[in-house]
Parts: C-alpha cells; sequence; structure tokens
C-alpha cells in the first residue's frame, strides 16, 4: 500500500542531495546532471546502504522503491519528448561527409569491442536465461550511446555550442542518438519476442505501421501547433494538454507493441516542427519540472539498483576496469581516428573524440532498461554505471586539455568575425 | 583526406566492423553461461522435518528471492528481516552459508532441491520451484 508520507520524505531527501552534489560538481567544472547522477548513487547501497544499512532499509524499503520507479518512467517519458524534440536535423547540413563518417564510426567500433568482451564477460556475469547473441547486442549498444543532452549543456556551459567543434560535435551525437535508439528498438523487441507470447509479426509489422503513421500521418498534424502558437505567442494550456496526451499515446503505442514507452516518447518529440522559437517554448514548458524533480528521482531510483564494489570480489573491479577501457578506446578513439580520417586535425580529432564519449544520463536509461528486460545482470549493471560515470567525469578536464577553452573562443571569434 | 574518397573509407571503417560483429555474434553461440536461478523461489518442506517452530511458519511463500550475476547468487530470505545469504553456482550446485542445492530442469522450470539450516531445525531438505521468470519485462 502507498506510504505517501514515505514517498514525500524519499523525493525530499534525494532533491536535496541532488541539488546539493550537484551545485559540488559545479564547483569542480563538472556539470550539474554529473553531481546529480552520482548523488543517486550515493543514496543506494554504493555507499548510505553500506553505511547505514539500517537508515538505507527505513528510508527506501524495497516495497516502496515501486511508486519512485514509476514517479521516474513518467519523468523520462517527458525527458525523451524533451531529447527528441531538441534534436534538428537541419544541423547536419554542411557537415555531411564527416558527421556521417565520424558519427557512423563512433557507433560500429565502440559496438564491435563491446560485443567482442561479452565473450569474455557473458560466461562470468551472465546466465543461460539470456543467449549470447541478446547479451553481446545489448553490450554493443550501450557502448556506443552518446548522451545528446549532456553534451550539448557541456557545449553550452562553456560557451562553445557555436564552434565548428561544437557544431559538428552537436550534429553527431544527434546522428548517434537516433541511431543508437533504432539498434537499441531492435534489441528490446528481439528479447522481447523471445520471451512473450506475442508472435514476432505482430510486434514488428506493428512497429512498421507505427512509425509510417507518425512519419506520414501525424507529422502532417503537428505544425497546426506551431500555427497557435505563432498567433498568440504562446500555447493555451488545452493545446499543452493535448500535446502531453499525444507524447503519452506515442509511449504506450510503442510500449503495446513491445518496444518501449520511451521510443515512443523521444519519436514523438523528433516529428514535432523545429522552429527554434516553438522548440525553446516547448523546451521551456516541459524541461524545469523534468529537470528538477522527475530526473533526480530516476537517478536516485538507479542507484538503489546500483551496488558499486558490493559483492563479487577483486574480480567485479577487473571487469569494471576492461568495460572502461574498451568503451574509452572505442568510442573516443573510434570517434577520433574517423575524424582525423574525414580531414580534421589531430587536436579537434581528439577533442571531438572526448565529447562523443560521453555517456551520462542516456546511458543510464540504456541499462535500465536491460536491467528491467532481463537481459543484463545487477553486477554488469553496475559496472556499466560505474563506466557511465566515468566517461561522463572525464570529458570536461580531458577536453580542457586536449583542446583548452581559448582555442575554442579563438575559433568562435574566428566564426563570428567572417559572418560580419 | 577522406573527403573524396567517402565510399572506400565507409566501406573500410563501416562495413569491415559489421562484419567481424557478426563473425562475434557467431563465435560465441556455443559459450556456455551457467544455469538461470534469478527470481522468486516457492518452497516445499520435507514434512517429516523436527522443528520447534515448523518451516514454513518462518518463511512466507514465495520463500526466497535469488538475483544472480553469472555464478554470483544473492539470495534473500522472506523471513521478515530479508536476510541475505551471499552464494555461488558452481556448475548445477548453489551453495549459500546456510543452504546448499542442486539445480534441476528445463531454463523454464528450474527446480532447487537440497537442504538448508533453519534455527531450532537443524538441516532440513526442501524443494524449491521458480515463480515465472523476469526476462523480456512484460
Amino acid at each position: 500500500m502507498l506510504n505517501l508520507f514515505q514517498l514525500v520524505l524519499q523525493i525530499a531527501v534525494i532533491l536535496v542531495a541532488a541539488r546539493i552534489v550537484g551545485y559540488l560538481f559545479q564547483k569542480i567544472n563538472q556539470p550539474q546532471v554529473m553531481g546529480e547522477m552520482v548523488a543517486g548513487i550515493l543514496l543506494g547501497p554504493s555507499l548510505l546502504g553500506w553505511l547505514a544499512p539500517g537508515v538505507s532499509a527505513a528510508l527506501f524499503p524495497p516495497a516502496s522503491l515501486s511508486y519512485l520507479n514509476a514517479l521516474s518512467q513518467v519523468g523520462l517519458v517527458v525527458f525523451m519528448f524533451v531529447v527528441g524534440l531538441a534534436l534538428n536535423p537541419s544541423e547536419l547540413h554542411g557537415y555531411g561527409h564527416a558527421a556521417v563518417l565520424t558519427s557512423h564510426v563512433s557507433i560500429v567500433a565502440p559496438f564491435c569491442l563491446g560485443s567482442l568482451t561479452a565473450l569474455y564477460l557473458y560466461p562470468r556475469l551472465s546466465d543461460d536465461g539470456v543467449t549470447f547473441n541478446h547479451f553481446a547486442l545489448f553490450m554493443g549498444a550501450a557502448m556506443s550511446i552518446t548522451a545528446f543532452p549532456v553534451l550539448a549543456r557541456i557545449l553550452s556551459e562553456r560557451g562553445l555550442v557555436r564552434s565548428r567543434m561544437g557544431t559538428l560535435a552537436i550534429a553527431c551525437a544527434a546522428v548517434d542518438d537516433v541511431t543508437g535508439w533504432c539498434i537499441l528498438a531492435y534489441i528490446v523487441v528481439l528479447v522481447r519476442v523471445a520471451h512473450a507470447a506475442r508472435p514476432a509479426w505482430v510486434t514488428i509489422a506493428g512497429s512498421l505501421a507505427y512509425v509510417l503513421i507518425m512519419l506520414f500521418v501525424v507529422r502532417r498534424l503537428l505544425p497546426a501547433f506551431e500555427r497557435a502558437f505563432r498567433k498568440r505567442d504562446h500555447l493555451s494550456d488545452n493545446l499543452l494538454a493535448v500535446i502531453v496526451v499525444l507524447v503519452l499515446v506515442s509511449a504506450l503505442a510503442t510500449e503495446w507493441l513491445g518496444i518501449h514507452l520511451l521510443f515512443g516518447a523521444f519519436l514523438m518529440g523528433a516529428i514535432m516542427p523545429k522552429a527554434p522559437e516553438f522548440t525553446r517554448y516547448l523546451l521551456h514548458k516541459f524541461e524545469s519540472v523534468t529537470v528538477v524533480l522527475l530526473l533526480p528521482l530516476f537517478f536516485a531510483y538507479t542507484g538503489l539498483r546500483t551496488r558499486i564494489g558490493v559483492g563479487g570480489g577483486r574480480a567485479i573491479w577487473f571487469y569494471s576496469a576492461l568495460v572502461i577501457v574498451v568503451a574509452i578506446t572505442g568510442k573516443l578513439g573510434g570517434s577520433m581516428f574517423a575524424a582525423r580520417l574525414a580531414g580534421m586535425p589531430w587536436r579537434e580529432a581528439a577533442a571531438l573524440g572526448v565529447l562523443m564519449n560521453t555517456r551520462g544520463l542516456m546511458e543510464l536509461v540504456i541499462l535500465n532498461i536491460g536491467l528491467d528486460i532481463g537481459v543484463i545482470s545487477p553486477a554488469m549493471f553496475s559496472i556499466m554505471v560505474l563506466m557511465a560515470l566515468v566517461t561522463t567525469f572525464m570529458t570536461t578536464p580531458l577536453l580542457e586539455w586536449v583542446y583548452p577553452t581559448r582555442l575554442f573562443r579563438a575559433q568562435v571569434d574566428e566564426i563570428q568575425k567572417n559572418v560580419a | 583526406m577522406v573527403k573524396h574518397n567517402l565510399v572506400p573509407a565507409y566501406l573500410l571503417l563501416v562495413g569491415v566492423p559489421v562484419l567481424g560483429l557478426l563473425g562475434i555474434l557467431e563465435a560465441g553461440r556455443g559459450i556456455p553461461a551457467p544455469p538461470s536461478i534469478g527470481g522468486e523461489w516457492t518452497l516445499e518442506f520435507d514434512l517429516a522435518a523436527h522443528c520447534a517452530t515448523p518451516p514454513g511458519a518462518i518463511l512466507r511463500q514465495p520463500a526466497f528471492n535469488i538475483s544472480q550475476s553469472g555464478t554470483e547468487a544473492l539470495v534473500t530470505l522472506d523471513d521478515g528481516h530479508a536476510t541475505t545469504l551471499e552464494g555461488a553456482v558452481n556448475g548445477n550446485v548453489l551453495t549459500a552459508k546456510s543452504l546448499t542445492a542442486t539445480i534441476a530442469g528445463k531454463k523454464g522450470e528450474r527446480t532447487l532441491q537440497g537442504t538448508m539450516q533453519i534455527d531450532g531445525c537443524g538441516p532440513v531438505a526442501f524443494r524449491a520451484i521458480r515463480q515465472a521468470p523476469k526476462k523480456g519485462g512484460e
């Protein structure tokens, strides 16, 4: 039964921890979201449960977590809509060959290395309830993801969005995001079809019909929202509610088809009209509550499922180090190598690789899906969460070392002079 | 560099690794993994056991939950205190602090058969049946 007092207390503790740790991380030049992710881990068995198991059990009893999970899933649905909304295909114009080659190599290289690592990790961290192919494909997808929102925030906080590197990184991350989510949707369908009573053709044909309806019917109706916005410079509460309902219906459709709620929300955002003022308005409306209230709940829920260093002995630390090295080699190395081959100078290619290596929150979203569908074990989940934290944490200092802000700024000034 | 040779570069950097991925998937098919025992289990005790309190009164059903990561298993008993036992899977044998059991049956119909140390009883023989595993998340 719902214990409202306990739930409100949990939310209050999570928000306070997220704000404090987020603030401390900002003080060391890390994005706020990095601190919020760490706050979630600190509230789980990796720290609070280890230091004060009694307090942890009283504050977060296992039976109460389903409510926290439900709230965080609602937050993720809205967040994925916001991520889709922020994606703009026009950002790819002018970066054709470099963006396509770099982004595809930056997916394929870590994907292959992740799958190769699965040969070693599958007999050690999985079980015969999961096939090797599902495990390896999931490992590949989880290794190849880039955190588009965190990357955009790092660039924005450093004033680098308009630099040549910044725009190329955003374009590549956008391609990565769309490709990564398509691959993940495919894997989720594979796993669910293998365990569901529903025939595979229903999921496949239904998904195809859903995508076609979204692209060729719903997409053509959505500009009506933009026209209403232009007339009054804002949208009425009723129209905003209609948008929310469309997001929820799209999410429910993909969940019913056996893909996942989040894909529907993401696609709805991706097909919304992309006029800058309209997008900014919607982002402003949807982002605040999601980022301030609901995402910290997701981080805490993730943290409560993560057991870094708890059990498994030394072997777990070895597996963690292996996964981190493979993830960095594949993503950073792959992106850098491809960007260099596409004609970029070494320094810029390395900076692009560093940026693409940011996993952040998107990795946590994917890992939670993997744990929910049972394709990764709790220990593998914890190892991958650690990898997400390390790769996100290293971005800012490594970027400053590889490509100092003064060089970025000089590039931005040069672009502005040329425009003038 | 590659501006004018995008197609060959793409084939080399994307196409070849994708072929490699197919090879990895093929190579991994024969790799054995530990038997899956994760999930909730209901227990049937040996009725001949002489205990101060019947084991069925100490443990509610489902009597325990196993969180499995490869050969590592964390058994959480539903004894009112959520007692946890760290265990290991070796071949088809699960060994935890006060529990030893043989894993039998196919993936979807796993059973455990062994003995369990319960306060006031001594070792009690049991048979456990796994409830429908959650793989697939549906």
